[in-house]
């Protein structure tokens, strides 16, 4: 299977699953037998790696290195280097990572959803076209500007998908959700206001004199 | 159009409830409204489902049937003018981002757009996203495209900084200096002596501390010259026939060329004074802050495009500005302010040239080697760039003591603060608040300077507090050499008696904004004789404006 395949969103199940590194080796540059398998294969992992640093998990802990298949000791080297550095982190949520383990599992899930979700899936799709032939303005982007905006996407995708979790248990007001996240409830409402525009969040009822926001189910 | 038009900026409600009112009285009226719905329209997209549940304004729907009125949505008012007793507006429509006749509707933009951002809709109470305004009318969907960034506006060249600083950042180092080759031409010296109005504005300063725009200019310019990598400017295959001559090898002079080059020129020349280029580059700045060998270079890559760079060819001496006129088709004045203004105080025409020296003198004559008497104190008169220049420069030459006197105070001093606390550092003395009254001297030559001092009193018109002279304040101080460097003129004396171009109060041309031309056809101007004595940056953007400006004009004539 080529690299380029591997969807992040199955990384991020395979360290929920409890795996403790992940190591993709593919085709040099220029080897690919795709064209651009690899090139799609490496933007994929550096923004799935980007988002688990953000959660708190030590991203050398997934790794993406390149060999040909007549290089055995070329990948015995990178093998063992890879599980030396694994062995030197320990078990997943451990001491090698900032998160400890129930949370770092918790926060997976949410980033499974972040990584399936269609906004990241659509954003970096677009990564090689904007950085080498421009959007259709003909306006180029730099790397530093498009890792920038994929920072922030993290950032509030994260937030955007926890939210979304705990509504899909029940309505819930943005009081309890900044309270229960950790959010500063001006972002959750903006967050929310943003989420009812968009169709995804809608007004359940009125308790008390907080307002309680529930779920769209969405067509899929 | 009726002689009564009326323009309503805003199709708010009360805008559009005013329109219909204009309108009914028998008068023609344009709404010019920033975003792309009219009346405030602006919907989220749940209640439009349900036809009857949305709110729309009645008046709406009169506006848009009405013949009289004119809607321009998505427009902005960029300049307002009185011409004839009524009042013109430049109105730029921008377009719609997305083609409206491919679009499905399918909502799929909406819900996948990565950009939240603050809704100016209801001054940033909630999040949108970049894909939005919908507009109910037409079912017009559009993608929000902030202008221009804030250091690229306030860029007189407007520079692509965001580009060249993200190219930087990637570690694209020759990218990055294409990207500003691609407007500016002279990367190393602009990045040494620019006083980068872009990182005043720049909006990282709010966080820790702007960008370093400028020395980031400088550190890809350095780069190249560190690895030995000599570019050619490419000019296109493709020539063009007419002749251009160019006053001043200046930084405004040398853009023109390069600009022209590109553009397919190949008869390109320039007439320069002086023995070296660079004009106020090379004459004015010392060499601590812009080492002449890179200069030279930088002028030597222009040149390389097939520019003929004249030396000590001064137009009204060597050759006459009305020859220059018959023999090309256009010619561009890039002539720089190189005469200092006087003081206008008692003994400086006296002992003019005994120890009276203008600062553009001063520096010019350092900076071509010209030997000088030195000895005794030097004091600097005035507080600008030029002033800290000289001073600075005369603590090297070795004055014993060199003084700058300035009338205000440091917080009003024109200078760059940083040049100001270098010229302290090195040894300079700063006295405020002091202005000559009389220049004194022995023996035919200057021995001190009469001064008064000062106070501040109300703001006057640029903002600072006025200074007012205490009476009976005046003290004498000693001094071998007085610069006075209180501000340059232009000096248009070459250009003959009857050259029947505009020039105003000031002694500088008036040109046409938008094309650098003067009220002569075919002759073009820009820098420093166009502005009076400016920064560097905005005569390159005069000397690009005037290039654009010089091939419209040969193209269509």
């Amino acid at each position: 299977m080529c690299t380029g395949r591997i969807d992040p969103a199955l990384v991020a199940e395979a360290f929920r699953k409890g795996l403790d590194g992940l190591l993709v080796v593919g085709c040099y540059f220029g080897d690919c037998h795709y064209i651009t398998g690899n090139h799609q294969a490496k933007a994929k992992l550096d923004m799935t790696r980007r988002l688990l640093k953000h959660i708190g998990m030590n991203e050398d802990r997934l790794a993406f290195r390149q060999c040909s298949s007549g290089e055995g000791s070329v990948f015995v080297d990178i093998v063992t280097e890879f599980d030396t550095k694994l062995r030197s982190l320990g078990p997943l949520g451990g001491e090698g990572d900032r998160v400890r383990a129930p949370e770092l599992f918790k926060k997976l899930e949410a980033a499974q959803a972040v990584l399936a979700s269609e906004k990241m899936r659509w954003v970096i799709g677009k990564r090689t076209p904007f950085l080498e032939s421009g959007n259709m303005y003909g306006e180029i982007f730099t790397e530093h500007e498009f890792n920038r905006a994929i920072d922030m996407i993290i950032v509030e995708e994260m937030e955007v998908q926890e939210i979304l979790a705990r509504l899909s248990q029940g309505s819930q007001s943005i009081k309890a959700l900044a309270g229960d996240l950790a959010i500063p409830s001006e972002r959750v409402f903006r967050y929310i206001t943003a989420l009812k525009r968009k169709g995804m969040v809608a007004l359940d009822k009125i308790a008390g004199r907080s307002p309680m926001f529930q779920l769209v189910p969405q067509e899929v | 159009m009726d002689d009564k038009s009326v323009l309503i900026v805003g199709g708010g409600i009360d805008g559009v409830r005013e329109a219909l009112e204009k309108a009914t009285g028998g008068e023609q009226v344009t709404i010019v409204e920033k975003f792309p719905t009219l009346g405030a329209e602006r919907i989220p997209r749940d209640r439009l489902i349900k036809p009857g549940d949305a709110f729309v304004n009645p008046d709406l729907d009169a506006v848009r049937h009405n013949d009289r009125i004119r809607i321009l949505t998505y427009s902005d008012i960029k300049q307002v003018k009185k011409d004839n007793g009524k009042i013109r507006a430049r109105i730029l429509k921008h377009s719609l981002r997305v083609d409206n006749t491919k679009c499905n509707d399918c909502k799929a933009c909406i819900k996948v757009c990565p950009v939240n951002m603050f809704d100016d809709f209801d001054e940033g109470f909630t999040f949108r996203t970049a894909v939005d305004y919908f507009n109910p009318a037409t079912g017009e969907y559009n993608i929000f495209k902030e202008d221009q960034p804030v250091c690229q506006r306030s860029c007189p060249v407007n520079l692509d900084i965001r580009t060249y600083v993200g190219q930087i950042a990637d570690g694209k180092y020759l990218d990055s200096l294409a990207t500003i080759r691609d407007r500016l031409p002279l990367p190393g010296s602009i990045g040494r002596v620019c006083p980068h109005p872009c990182e005043t504005a720049c909006n990282r300063q709010y966080l820790d501390e702007p960008i370093s725009i400028c020395f980031l200019k400088r550190f890809v310019a350095d780069i190249e010259l560190d690895k030995g990598i000599e570019p050619v400017y490419q000019t296109p295959e493709k020539k063009l026939p007419e002749k251009i001559a160019i006053i001043g090898a200046g930084p405004a002079g040398l853009t023109c060329a390069y600009h022209l080059a590109r553009k397919g020129y190949r008869h390109v020349t320039i007439h320069e004074a002086l023995s070296v280029p660079g004009g106020y580059l090379w004459v004015g700045i010392p060499e601590y802050r812009l080492p002449k060998e890179l200069l030279k270079r930088e002028v030597d890559l222009i040149a390389g495009m097939g520019i003929d760079i004249r030396y000590n060819s001064r137009v009204g001496r060597d050759i006459s500005f009305d020859d220059l006129r018959k023999d090309n088709d256009a010619v561009f004045i890039g002539a720089g302010c190189h005469r200092g203004l006087k003081l206008r105080v008692p003994g400086e025409d006296e002992y003019e040239g005994k120890g009276i020296v203008d600062c553009v003198t001063f520096l010019r004559e350092q900076a071509l080697g010209k030997p000088f008497d030195v000895k005794g104190k030097l004091i600097v008169i005035g507080g600008g760039n030029a002033a800290i220049d000289s001073a600075r420069v005369g603590w090297r030459m070795g004055f014993d003591e060199v003084y700058i006197l300035y009338r205000r105070t440091k917080k009003e001093m024109p200078a760059n603060p940083w040049e100001i606390d270098a010229a302290e550092h090195e040894g300079v003395i700063l006295q405020y608040l002091a202005a000559p009254v009389e220049i004194l001297g022995r023996n035919g030559r200057v021995s001190g300077m009469k001064c008064i001092k000062m106070e501040l009193g109300e703001p006057d018109a640029s903002g600072r507090r006025r200074p007012v002279p205490i009476q009976g304040s005046e003290y004498v101080i000693d001094a071998q050499t007085i610069v006075p460097a209180i501000s340059q003129g232009t000096d248009l004396d070459f250009l003959g008696k009857d050259h029947g171009l505009a020039v105003n109060r000031w002694n500088t041309f008036d040109i046409d904004e938008e094309t650098a031309a003067t009220n002569v056809p075919g002759v073009f101007a820009g820098g420093d004789v166009v502005t009076g004595p400016d920064i560097a940056i905005r005569a390159v953007a005069a000397g690009k404006k005037a290039a654009d400006g010089i091939h419209t004009y040969l193209r269509s004539k």
